[in-house]
């Protein structure tokens, strides 16, 4: 190589080299992450992805304090207790004292009366693919997980045969629509002044969790702009129309925000799967350091390594597989280990829609799997034997997780390091097979699809040890492995496609009913997602312990309850944890301002955006 | 060579009249039970016994297969292709604001794949069995033998990575802010275009820079293609009687490869285009992922995986236009390469 040339291509590699130290895009946060957000109305989305945006775009009546979980006020003034008169006594009323002063994106005040709407709508619309079974279990005191099991139990009807395609079926069943409004709905919030008010139907102790920023689900929207946009027009007649939308439906799904948090929404690409976050410079706390933060969906991890490397983005989604990746690395920071309230599992659908395309034929051919597989507790014996547990927490997460015997974090109340743990037994695991639908399973062989949502590879490879094991008993058995988007991976997982799944579940609020009544109760989130005789099970053996366990006082009693259910759990073989992950944190160490909560979404990729800023 | 070309375009509506009821004919046959999963939001909609059959006759789906084809056809032709799950949004919107990204970078690595691609197949034919050729295809060799996705992490390794002259994706932030706000026109849809219509040259010096990476990647697997039947196709044209005769005549060596030899080497690199051409515009997914682009391969193998029925058929009948358009050219082109052709 001549001289000059060599010269040459050395000052092109130095100019590289130096352009990485500098703090690149000083003002503009950028992200890189996998998985999308599935809506940005926080009443229709109740995902990883969607909660990062939702609680920066809106702000709740109260929040967490720094790391820790004791509250402070938020757009409320006050937290409710006892001891400021807030609450009453019987715990059933709560007031919130409503600040002045905080705008909307939209440039409107918020007043109390935004606060009544927001929770109204949320109520009245309870989104399928939403979390106000959260607010609707507490503020009916645990008696109902949605509107229309407490709509049929008012009305003495079903929804279902009150309303058809949006449309009262008669007159009368629109009178009694109109009444359920103004009679149950109405009377739970009121404005009364500067305040709004809450009138429990019972007690219910996790109330103010389940409210409390980063809940994104319960953050205030302008009622004003929704209506002007054609969200629910706060009246009585007519309520149905807005109930269960998809949420493209709504408008808040991705063009626009309704809201008043530190960050606007700009824009939602599509198409290059990025959300762009803009400062609200009204903000009431005053504008944040950072101008913008751009969320990039970037599946493939080698990509978002080596944008990190190059300061082209600044925090970046690790998967535990990779920990140690980042060790030696120059102007990267790495943070590890710290506590994460959450659990990922191995999920059964125990009925699956016979349409769904993921049962193959239908039949024990070896070419797809009866819609109720997993109806049978040997087929789920089967699966939770053939999982190498320890491979898991020692090979794949690189030992930032550890094993919790139910769908319950460590440190959370109930938690019982005593009970028993599924083993890693594959003859176990034949046996299972073997006695499988009278045998069916094991002569005739199957193909089951196994499910992970795209870009998590500990999922994947979860998915795929699956495969390995089960197939490895029987060459009859095929085990396919699909990754999904994420917005589609919830769907079908909602909708009950897919027969196998693994998806974790990060805490709302830090009390074990929210783990409990999540992934057991016939009617919780994922319970419902079970289906076929799960029901039935559920509302025999689990429902009433953890009906009576949150609202039991006693925490000796409590302890006996879920002490129970855990064990009936387990004897059944409903589901299983792989692991309680541990936060893994990646980004620049020019990214300032970060601190992990346990109840943040995303808390372990990215910081709170307000208190964000980028300095070496 | 008019009238022929005028009569092909006359087919072209026949022809993709036959596509659509072959397409639809493969969905059809799934059946209602399994069909209406698409229009189903969520399980709430099936919770009363009579549900599935009352959304079946709601939707048309219990109707003869003529009254749904003409319906589906119906709406065709008017652009609903239905919604798409992937996408977010209508089928024909989610692909039409795609597909600007992958043509972009069809257009920029069509001309190195073929230009350089037929330069190097023509240095291996014309100098067969010397060190010119062997090295030549030895690199076509690794090219066809190396997986695209470990080929193109390399590349971004290289040239981003250790480099950093070619990061990922679509544009910087920068310019996307640009692209975003309200000074900016948008005409084509291509940066590179748009920019120079904006008077923006940063803006298109940074779009190239993010188009060099995957048009190295995407043209390296390429030119393996194109250069061993280019090689192949002058070797046979080599031992032709008129090229022995041009020889002997005297003419020089490089007259005869580029008067006599290349062109009449060039009807199957024609052929094989036209197909290449349609694997450009779908889009490779391992590119778009790798290089975080957005485009229209990711798009469909999503829809594939996912099931994304209105997608599915979105793409396979926006692909089979673009598949009989481009034969059409390649057809042309025979008769443009080959005086002897006549197309009739």
């Amino acid at each position: 190589m001549s001289k000059k040339l060599f010269v040459l291509v050395l000052a092109l590699v130095l100019v590289s080299l130096a352009a990485f130290s500098a703090v690149k895009n000083p003002d503009t946060l950028i992200v890189a992450q996998y998985g999308s957000p599935e809506s940005l109305d926080p009443q229709a989305m109740w995902d990883t992805a969607s909660g990062e945006v939702v609680s920066t775009l809106y702000e709740n009546l109260i929040r967490y304090d720094g790391e820790s979980i004791d509250m402070i006020p938020m757009i409320s003034t006050a937290v409710p207790t006892m001891e400021n008169g807030l609450l009453t006594p019987d715990g059933k009323v709560y007031t919130f004292p409503i600040r002045k002063g905080v705008l909307f994106h939209s440039g409107n005040t918020l007043t109390p009366a935004d606060v009544e709407y927001t929770f109204e709508r949320g109520f009245l619309g309870d989104n399928s693919s939403g979390a106000m079974t959260l607010i609707i279990e507490a503020v009916s005191g645990g008696q109902y997980f949605s509107i229309e099991s407490w709509f049929e139990d008012w009305a003495g009807m079903a929804y279902s045969d009150a309303v058809i395609d949006r449309e009262p079926v008669s007159e009368e069943a629109r009178a009694k629509l109109i009444e359920f409004y103004e009679e149950v709905i109405d009377p739970l919030f009121v404005v009364e002044g500067d305040n709004f008010v809450v009138n429990m139907k019972g007690s219910f102790g996790p109330f103010l969790y389940t409210i409390c920023y980063y809940a994104g689900w319960a953050g205030i929207l302008d009622a004003e702009w929704m209506k002007v946009n054609g969200a629910w027009d706060g009246k009585a007649d007519g309520w149905w129309k807005w109930h269960d939308l998809q949420p493209e439906e709504s408008p808040i799904h991705m063009d626009a925000d309704a809201g008043s948090g530190p960050f606007k929404l700009q824009v939602w690409d599509q198409e290059n799967k990025t959300v762009v976050l803009q400062r609200f410079d009204q903000y009431w706390q005053g504008p944040a350091k950072l101008k913008s933060v751009i969320l990039r969906d970037i599946e493939e991890f080698s990509t978002r390594k080596a944008l990190l490397e190059a300061g082209d983005v600044d925090l970046i989604a690790v998967d535990p597989i990779y920990r140690g990746t980042f060790d030696n690395t120059p102007g990267v920071t790495v943070i590890e280990g710290f506590p994460r309230a959450q659990v990922t599992s191995i999920h059964f659908t125990w009925a699956v829609d016979p349409a769904s395309e993921y049962i193959g034929s239908g039949q024990f051919d070896g070419e797809g799997i009866p819609y109720n597989f997993f109806d049978d507790i040997n087929t789920r014996k089967a699966i939770l034997h053939s999982f190498n547990y320890d491979a898991l927490i020692e090979d794949l997460v690189n030992g930032l997780g550890e094993r919790v015997p139910t769908d319950l974090p460590k440190g959370f109340f109930g938690y019982d390091p005593n009970l028993p743990m599924y083993e890693f037994d594959l003859g176990m695991a034949e046996q299972a097979w073997k006695a499988a639908w009278d045998g069916q399973a094991w002569e005739n062989g199957f193909k089951l699809v196994a499910m992970y949502n795209s870009g998590n590879e500990v999922r994947q490879t979860c998915c795929e040890m699956i495969k390995v094991y089960t197939e490895s008993m029987n060459p009859k058995f095929k085990v396919d492995v699909i990754g999904a988007q994420w917005p589609t991976y919830l769907k079908a997982t909602r909708e009950r496609l897919c027969p196998l799944y693994i998806i974790g579940w990060v805490a709302d609020y830090p009390d074990a009913h929210n783990f409990l009544s999540t992934y057991y109760h016939s009617e919780g989130y994922y319970g419902q997602r079970h289906g076929g005789s799960y029901t039935a099970l559920a509302e025999a053996q689990f429902n009433e312990l953890i009906e009576k366990g949150v609202r039991e006082p006693n925490p000796v009693k409590r302890l006996e309850y879920y002490d129970l259910l855990q064990r009936r759990l387990l004897e059944n073989y409903v589901s299983t944890p792989l692991y309680m992950p541990q936060g893994l944190w990646v980004g620049r160490s020019w990214v300032q301002g970060y601190f992990p909560h346990i109840l943040r979404s995303n808390g372990d990729t990215t910081p709170e955006y307000y208190y964000a800023w980028k300095a070496e | 060579m008019t009238a022929y070309i005028i009569r092909r375009l006359l087919i072209l509506p026949i022809m993709l009249l036959g596509i659509t009821m072959i397409i639809f004919s493969m969905i059809w046959m799934l059946g209602p039970e399994r069909l209406i999963g698409a229009y189903i939001k969520s399980p709430e909609a099936l919770r009363s016994n009579d549900a599935q059959e009352r959304l079946i006759r709601k939707y048309g789906l219990d109707q003869p297969f003529y009254v749904q084809y003409g319906k589906w056809l119906g709406n065709l032709l008017q652009g609903d292709l239905g919604y798409s799950n992937v996408g977010r949004t209508a089928v024909t919107k989610a692909i039409g604001s795609r597909l600007p990204y992958t043509a972009e970078l069809a257009i920029y690595s069509i001309i190195p794949v073929v230009v350089v691609g037929i330069w190097l197949g023509v240095i291996a034919g014309a100098r067969h069995n010397t060190f010119w050729d062997h090295g030549i295809r030895i690199f076509a060799i690794i090219g066809w033998s190396l997986p695209d996705y470990v080929f193109g992490l390399l590349v971004l390794l290289v040239f981003y990575s250790f480099l950093g002259w070619f990061p990922p994706g679509y544009l910087s932030e920068s310019s996307m802010a640009v692209l975003r706000s309200d000074e900016w026109r948008t005409v084509t849809k291509f940066a590179t275009i748009d920019s120079l219509i904006n008077g923006r040259l940063d803006i298109f010096v940074d779009a190239f820079r993010h188009l060099i990476a995957p048009i190295i990647t995407i043209s390296y697997l390429w030119w393996a293609f194109i250069l061993r039947i280019t090689r192949s196709s002058m070797l046979e044209v080599l031992r032709k009687d008129y090229v022995r005769t041009a020889r002997a005549k005297g003419l020089p060596e490089k007259v005869v490869i580029n008067k006599h030899v290349r062109r009449n080497a060039m009807i199957p690199v024609a052929t094989v285009s036209g197909g290449m051409i349609v694997q450009l515009f779908a889009g490779t997914v391992i590119v778009e992922t790798v290089f975080a682009r957005p485009g229209l391969g990711k798009f469909t193998a999503d829809a594939a995986v996912q099931l994304d029925y209105f997608s599915i058929i979105g793409s396979a009948l926006f692909f089979s236009f673009i598949l009989i358009v481009a034969n059409l050219v390649v057809d042309i082109s025979y008769a443009l390469i080959d005086p002897r052709i006549r197309l009739k």
